[in-house]
């Protein structure tokens, strides 16, 4: 998990004169005390990122190696590249069907669990089980369910008189099969974080309403879901950027495939780099500038758009 | 302050992104030339002290690379304190090139490999290895022994330039008990693509709810059969006789032939008698297994495999040609053993070299034949008499040998040559998928794949020199 963006700054205070006299001192501490994480900052983010812009520039020779200078042309190319636009295109798709049905779902499982029913704790645990699951193990167990022949769906659809559906195999559901896929993982995760938020909201909060009258989704309008606003919003934005980095799933389901309807920025990335030994490490690092782009401004526009509706108890 | 702090949060969360494609392109400069050096002699190992080691990368898995292990400590036994082979799954064909590439750079290649055949074009030009002429050569090693259409196939300009090892040609596979329940004759397969349509669609069977229970046909997505086809109808792949008589310049798979082939695919899958697995081709694989397609296309090198797993009858016949007037053969696939030269000792080589010898003896192709179902590079091997009794008892590996003798070595027969081939056979691919979901004619979608992978060749051509 990516360290959570939480916006806890400190709130500005006047310092006093003497507490100006120390500043110094303590600014020398702070920088001492940053040093080693900004040295590790420096190593494995400040350098891949210049060395992916010094590879986005050059042509590669037989092996991949840097070869040629070529300016901005993998640049230019993309943008000439209807091929690209689709990759885009699905990329913004599969992020959509990833992240609104991920915490919105979570959302609603966590209210549900708010009901004092028997066995609430169990639950509670099931629905966070997926986090435990790794990305290559939960998506083998999917493609057992999707196999066209054999998998339990078109069993099911079967039993219905329905089917069969190439869930991975036809074009107008393999992405969508992904997302399901991508959804079951992330909710146990989502689960875990908001059931944590659901925790921390003051009970006297809770029982004045109660007291007020409200109840069921009167509560959850006006209390719960608003007091859960920074963990719906830290949840939107880890996983709106783990979605647009997601790679195992569709490189076990699918490889981007069929018909390139599951090749999402990220897979785009690894097929030019890697697959079908094509080693295009100059055209790949361009895609990757693009999806740093990307990610970057989708997190700009959470936060400059989103994080205003949210209140912070 | 409050601004830049959330600026540097997303723009780490974002960086994270990146490490992943940096982390593996490592950054060597020089690619290494100067390769292609003579062959050193017997002495070389003669004079080494201790055991000289052969890294050896493969690609084999399930039972092909139980085989493959047998051989290798088999020579290790033989060569006790002297070679050792140390032989490792590197995965996929593609995935070893795209991890051969990246040793070249670290200057760290194993001293053998097995690279696929589309790779041989870029092994050529990589200039990394020693060809095994060079070695016949110095040692006055008779090469006549190999099977001419396979040595023809890894040779450039008259001289071998690695040595074949697991070569396979593709076989139309039956599942007898299907054609027997449905009142059909396993020995009469069909012969050409229209046969092939005409039985799948008798073969096909649904349940009493009209659900398929069997797939007359199925077959993984897989470019490798497209080739074939080309091949058998004697139409080329790409341009100047499939690089053949000198570099390819484009790919010519969009032609009529190449049409018609994709469309019948696809028209099989539009009508419900051919399954649609995929590209993956252990889920084609498994479907046939299962017992869900009756007729489907593979390798020789998993028969071995389906005779151990299948609970019917496996059938072999001759792979389809695209009509009864084709004069053409399926291309000799399968893959090649390399030796690794800039970066390592002589003995290092020349024990490769001894590896290569070894495991090319009649006596090992034959074990390695019948443990697998790949035909012996090695002529003698179909005379040993395990080999013999084997395939008396099994007949359905003699279809792959009499395949292969059927065919004229031509440059339709040759495949195509061309540095970017996997790249190529991934647009057919994704051709085959266009024109099964009905977004594009199979024309259309054939040239669109050409246009797609022409820069991929350009810049290779223009990359080697």
């Amino acid at each position: 998990m990516p360290t959570a963006p939480h916006a806890a700054a400190p709130r500005g205070r006047t310092p006093s004169p003497r507490q100006r006299g120390r500043r110094w001192g303590e600014h020398g501490l702070a920088w001492a005390f940053l040093l080693p994480s900004l040295v590790v900052f420096a190593l494995f983010i400040g350098y891949p990122l210049g060395r992916t812009l010094y590879l986005s520039a050059h042509a590669n020779d037989l092996f991949g190696a840097p070869s040629k200078y070529v300016g901005l042309k993998h640049y230019t190319d993309l943008l000439s590249s209807a091929d690209f636009a689709d990759t885009l295109l699905t990329t913004a798709l599969f992020t959509l069907l990833t992240v609104v049905p991920g915490v919105l779902g979570a959302l609603v499982l966590v209210l549900l669990l708010e009901n004092r029913i028997r066995g609430v704790r169990l639950l509670r645990s099931a629905f966070a089980l997926p986090f435990a699951f790794s990305v290559a193990s939960a998506s083998v167990v999917f493609a057992v369910f999707y196999n066209p022949a054999s998998g339990v769906l078109n069993g099911l659809l079967s039993q219905v008189g329905l089917g069969p559906i190439g869930w991975l195999t036809d074009s107008r559901y393999a992405l969508v099969s992904v997302a399901a896929t991508t959804v079951w993982m992330n909710l146990g995760y989502n689960v875990l974080v908001l059931s944590a938020g659901i925790g921390s909201i003051p009970t006297e909060i809770v029982e004045a309403a109660r007291l007020d009258g409200a109840s069921g989704l009167r509560l959850a309008r006006s209390i719960t879901v608003p007091m859960l606003g920074p963990n719906l919003f830290f949840l939107t934005v880890v996983s709106t950027v783990h979605s647009l980095q997601s790679f195992g799933q569709i490189h076990i389901l699918t490889k981007g495939g069929p018909d390139s309807s599951t090749k999402t920025l990220v897979y785009s990335v690894y097929e030019k780099a890697f697959a079908y030994g094509s080693s295009d490490f100059g055209r790949a690092s361009a895609q990757a500038v693009v999806l740093l782009l990307v990610v970057l401004a989708c997190t700009a526009v959470q936060f400059g758009v989103l994080e205003r509706k949210v209140h912070y108890a | 302050m409050k601004k830049s702090a959330r600026a540097l949060a997303a723009l780490l969360v974002a960086g994270l992104s990146l490490t992943a494609v940096t982390a593996c392109s490592s950054s060597g400069s020089d690619s290494g030339s100067g390769a292609a050096d003579g062959a050193p002699g017997a002495q070389a190992l003669d004079q080494a002290s201790g055991v000289t080691t052969v890294e050896f990368w493969h690609s084999m898995t399930g039972k092909n690379a139980d085989v493959l292990n047998g051989l290798v400590s088999q020579f290790n036994a033989a060569h006790q304190g002297k070679i050792e082979v140390k032989a490792q799954f590197q995965g996929k064909y593609d995935e070893l090139v795209t991890k051969y590439k990246a040793a070249v750079q670290q200057k760290g290649t194993p001293a053998l490999v097995q690279v696929y055949d589309i790779g041989t074009r870029f092994m050529i030009d990589s200039q990394q290895t020693v060809p095994a002429q060079a070695f016949a050569d110095k040692d006055g090693y008779s090469l006549d022994d190999l099977d001419a259409n396979i040595r023809n196939y890894y040779s450039a300009g008259g001289k071998l330039v690695s040595m074949p090892f697991n070569s396979s040609m593709p076989l139309l596979y039956l599942n007898d008990d299907a054609f027997k329940e449905a009142g059909l004759d396993p020995a009469q397969a069909p012969k050409d693509l229209a046969g092939l349509g005409e039985l799948a669609k008798k073969l096909t069977k649904k349940d009493a709810d009209g659900k398929t229970v069997r797939y007359g046909f199925g077959a993984a997505i897989y470019g490798w059969f497209v080739e074939q086809l080309l091949a058998e109808s004697g139409t080329m792949y790409c341009d100047n006789d499939n690089g053949r008589t000198s570099k390819a310049g484009k790919v010519v798979f969009d032609s009529d032939k190449g049409a018609e082939i994709v469309q019948w695919w696809a028209d099989l899958v539009k009508g419900g008698y051919a399954a649609n697995t995929g590209r993956n081709t252990d889920d084609a694989q498994a479907a046939f297994k299962a017992g869900t397609v009756a007729m489907h296309l593979e390798s020789t090198g998993v028969l071995r495999g389906y005779k151990e797993a299948a609970k019917f009858e496996v059938g072999t016949a001759a792979f389809p040609k695209t009509s009864a007037a084709d004069q053409g053969g399926p291309v000799i696939g399968g893959a090649s053993l390399w030796i690794s030269g800039p970066g390592h000792s002589d003995a290092e080589k020349r024990a490769a070299w001894e590896f290569e010898k070894f495991v090319t003896s009649p006596e090992q192709q034959a074990a390695w034949h019948t443990g697998t179902g790949y035909f012996p590079v090695n002529k003698k091997s179909l005379d040993d008499p395990k080999d013999k009794e084997w395939v008396a008892k099994y007949p359905q590996f003699q279809t792959a040998i009499d395949q292969l003798k059927a065919t004229k070595p031509t440059p339709a027969t040759a495949g195509c040559l061309l540095g970017v081939m996997p790249q190529a056979r991934k647009g057919v691919e994704t051709a085959i998928e266009q024109t099964i979901a009905g977004t594009k004619p199979a024309k259309q979608a054939l040239a669109d794949a050409a246009k797609e992978i022409q820069p991929a060749i350009e810049s290779y051509n223009s990359s080697v020199g």
